[in-house]
């Protein structure tokens, strides 16, 4: 898009591109400068990762860019022949898939309801769910817990217990973006779709779902790094009870013994629990920044 | 963003079948929470289990027992090495997870009621508060051949008012003084004093960069190693009564016991390699790298038992390369006395499973297994299968103390031994403001122990 306008602009003028390039270079060099700095950290436990641990305590990863003979795979040997490691994948997976779909599922519906449909108390509901944002999850572990251990429904230890949790957790946020991305949807479409007859359910389905795509895959985006980075509540609802059900993370953090060992491998290890999430990002990353700031303007 | 009709019919399709998919993973989920259901506390213990012993039998094949402990890495390896004879044996499984936030998962644990079968726990301090939670092991160990076996002292700290609710798995002995032989060779007449300590830091001078090796960060742990030093002062210039009413919150910081071992732990810090940043900044692991360098950078290094595991001591040789003496005494007094400590086991759920996976666990002939993998210590006096002389004489050395204290910071509750670390670490960059550190851990003090 920007390459066709700037070349468009080119023709008429031909002085024109010149300044218009400069003026913009200050720009260019503070944002790669930027980036630079944002990567930095991550191309240090890059380096970080294919060094021997004798190599790490002694000197900086900088160093070791100007002798690359050092380098070497262990790590991730080390790493990919846990014999957990491709279950903790299977696992994460299996978390975090419908620990995204079930609260993207409910928040829709939730948002459309709410930007929408008219019922008492609705704004009065709203806010309640807008204030659960800032509820800190850790203070919700023992009662959440209570409910689903052996004095409630029993499902601790099980997959179902996490995929509710984090869809607990996941909901205010979602249900709060996706309102107001809903909201800000032309007012006419739904008025023509209901004097054609459409029932709310249909005009959810076939105009406001549709219109809200982008919004949705920002927040599938969001929701899906969560949970696939999160330790502490898979650790909660699922490591005392059902440790074959445990997900990447804790098979990664256990590859430290509990006096600090085997560190070194972690670098290593964060990269391979970082492929997925890329991979995740790199697919979505079109609707990523037009889902952002969905919901910001009013108009 | 206006979609044609067709394309949202697709759309919602899609939703509706993602929607399907996770009705049908939903009702799929009733099996593993099925699998969980053997590790629920049997209603009435079975008649088996009146002789616990690990050939119990075939009745625990296809039963699984649920453990959580703090052991990850190569400890995890050493752990399910050390369980594997008794899955062998009984047809039982261990499911095993490792986690260094085990006092976050096992306080909701007991606050929530879902707890695994066994369970490592943080510390004596915790184990008493979830005393009511606990299987009393009176019943499920052969409690004559374990108190027979077992340092009386570490039998009384897993018992709570007469039920014997944890058993160490693992121990360490804390202060011991590491050295590099090659450099200056102690072994025939190993200094007995502090006097003498000095005397030989003062004679080999020459031979290295600076006396002491001490390295104290370790992560959201930082300062322990510096813990260490101080209960170590402690027991040996006041003695075992003013140790135990220290961590009993009975004897104030300030007091000039406490602030005495602050001070020569500050002499120590001074003269240490790298100064006081590389202190703070050395990982504990490492600290004692510079014992092994060319000139050596250092002379002792005072860490616990587990160091052999670690570090540059992983790769070295025991008995050539390095080699320790006990922690000298400073007050003829209290000669004799050693401190250390251990990861203490608890068992949450009775089921027959797991009554004879705990009763296995503190047989000698399972503790072995453990202590020949190295880095461990064991608590059993007939375990005697270390690798090498070094690991079995800090294991003596433990099991005939005249005087045993357990790790002080250990037996603090959580806020105390948190600020005493973070105390370590303040007052090894600043140790002219000792004074003020040690009064705001007297403020900690009156809080930590008020509840």
């Amino acid at each position: 898009m920007t390459t066709a306008t700037a070349t468009a602009g080119a023709r008429p003028g031909g002085a024109r591109p010149a300044p218009r390039l400069l003026r913009r270079l200050p720009l260019h060099l503070v944002i790669v400068l930027l980036m630079v700095v944002w990567l930095i950290p991550t191309i240090g436990l890059l380096v970080n990762s294919f060094r021997p641990p004798e190599a790490l305590t002694q000197s900086g990863w900088w160093t070791a860019i100007f002798s690359p003979s050092q380098f070497t795979l262990d790590n991730y040997a080390h790493v990919l022949a846990q014999s957990d490691i491709s279950a903790g994948f299977v696992n994460s997976l299996f978390i975090s898939i419908p620990a995204t779909v079930i609260p993207i599922m409910v928040a829709a519906f939730a948002a459309y309801a709410f930007a929408w449909m008219s019922f008492p108390g609705r704004d009065l509901l709203f806010i309640a769910v807008v204030g659960l944002l800032v509820v800190p999850l850790q203070s919700t572990f023992i009662p959440i817990l209570q409910l689903f251990g052996p004095k409630g429904v029993n499902i601790a230890g099980s997959f179902l217990a996490v995929w509710l949790a984090h869809t607990g957790y996941g909901l205010p946020f979602a249900i709060f973006l996706l309102r107001n991305f809903m909201g800000e949807l032309p007012r006419e479409v739904f008025e023509s779709a209901a004097i054609d007859g459409a029932s709310p359910v249909t005009a959810f389905f076939r105009l406001a779902l549709p219109m809200t795509v982008p919004a949705i895959a920002a927040l599938a985006i969001f929701q899906f790094l969560f949970v696939w980075n999160d330790l502490l509540v898979a650790l909660i609802y699922l490591g005392a009870q059902n440790p074959d059900n445990k997900p990447l993370t804790i098979v990664v953090s256990n590859l430290v013994s509990s006096l600090g060992g085997g560190w070194q491998y972690l670098a290593a290890a964060a990269f391979v629990t970082m492929a997925v999430p890329l991979a995740v990002f790199l697919g979505l990353q079109r609707y990523f920044v037009r889902g952002i700031v969905g919901g910001s303007v009013k108009g | 963003m206006i979609e044609p009709t067709r394309t949202s019919w697709t759309k919602a399709t899609a939703a509706l079948a993602a929607l399907a998919i996770v009705v049908a993973a939903c009702s799929g989920a009733a099996s593993p929470s099925g699998s969980v259901a053997p590790s629920q506390p049997a209603a009435s213990t079975p008649a088996s289990s009146a002789a616990p012993s690990p050939s119990a039998g075939e009745s625990l094949a296809g039963q699984s027992v649920t453990v959580i402990g703090t052991w990850g890495g190569s400890e995890q390896d050493a752990f399910l090495a050390m369980v594997k004879p008794w899955e062998e044996q009984t047809g039982a499984t261990v499911k095993y997870t490792g986690t260094r936030d085990l006092n976050t998962v096992l306080t909701t644990g007991v606050a929530s009621g879902v707890l695994p079968d066994l369970a490592g726990l943080p510390g004596p301090g915790q184990m008493t508060e979830w005393a009511d939670s606990l299987v009393d092991l009176g019943g499920v160990l052969d409690t004559a051949t374990y108190k027979a076996e077992t340092a009386a002292p570490l039998v009384d700290l897993g018992t709570v008012n007469g039920k014997l609710v944890g058993v160490f798995i693992k121990t360490a002995v804390k202060g011991l003084i590491w050295y590099d032989p090659k450099t200056v060779d102690f072994s025939s007449n190993p200094p007995a004093t502090w006097d003498a300590l000095q005397a030989a830091i003062a004679a080999n001078k020459s031979k290295v960069t600076a006396p002491w090796c001490l390295g104290v960060e370790s992560g959201a742990a930082s300062g322990w190693p510096g813990t260490d030093w101080i209960e170590d002062l402690v027991l040996r210039q006041a003695g075992p009564d003013v140790y135990n009413q220290w961590w009993q919150g009975k004897v104030k910081w300030t007091d000039p016991a406490i602030k005495t071992a602050f001070q020569t732990f500050g002499e120590v810090v001074a003269t240490s390699y790298g100064g006081p940043t590389a202190v703070n900044a050395t990982n504990f692991a490492n600290a004692g790298d510079p014992l092994f360098k060319t000139p050596p950078g250092c002379l002792f290094l005072h860490q616990a038992s587990f160091i052999t595991g670690l570090g540059a001591f992983a790769t070295e040789k025991a008995g050539t390369d390095y080699n320790f003496f006990p922690f000298p005494d400073i007050n003829s007094q209290y000669a004799g006395a050693i401190e250390g400590a251990g990861d203490l086991f608890g068992m949450f759920h009775d089921t027959p499973a797991a009554r004879s996976l705990m009763a296995y666990l503190v047989t000698a002939q399972a503790q072995d297994i453990w202590v020949k993998i190295g880095g461990a210590l064991s608590a059993n006096k007939n375990a005697t299968d270390y690798p090498d002389a070094i690991s079995r004489r800090s294991a003596e050395l433990l099991q005939n103390a005249k005087i045993f204290v357990f790790d002080a910071s250990d037996l603090m509750p959580t806020a105390m031994n948190a600020a005493f670390w973070a105390a370590i670490v303040q007052y090894v960059q600043h140790p002219d403001q000792l004074d003020a550190i040690l009064a705001d851990l007297d403020k900690t003090q009156v809080d930590a122990y008020g509840q």
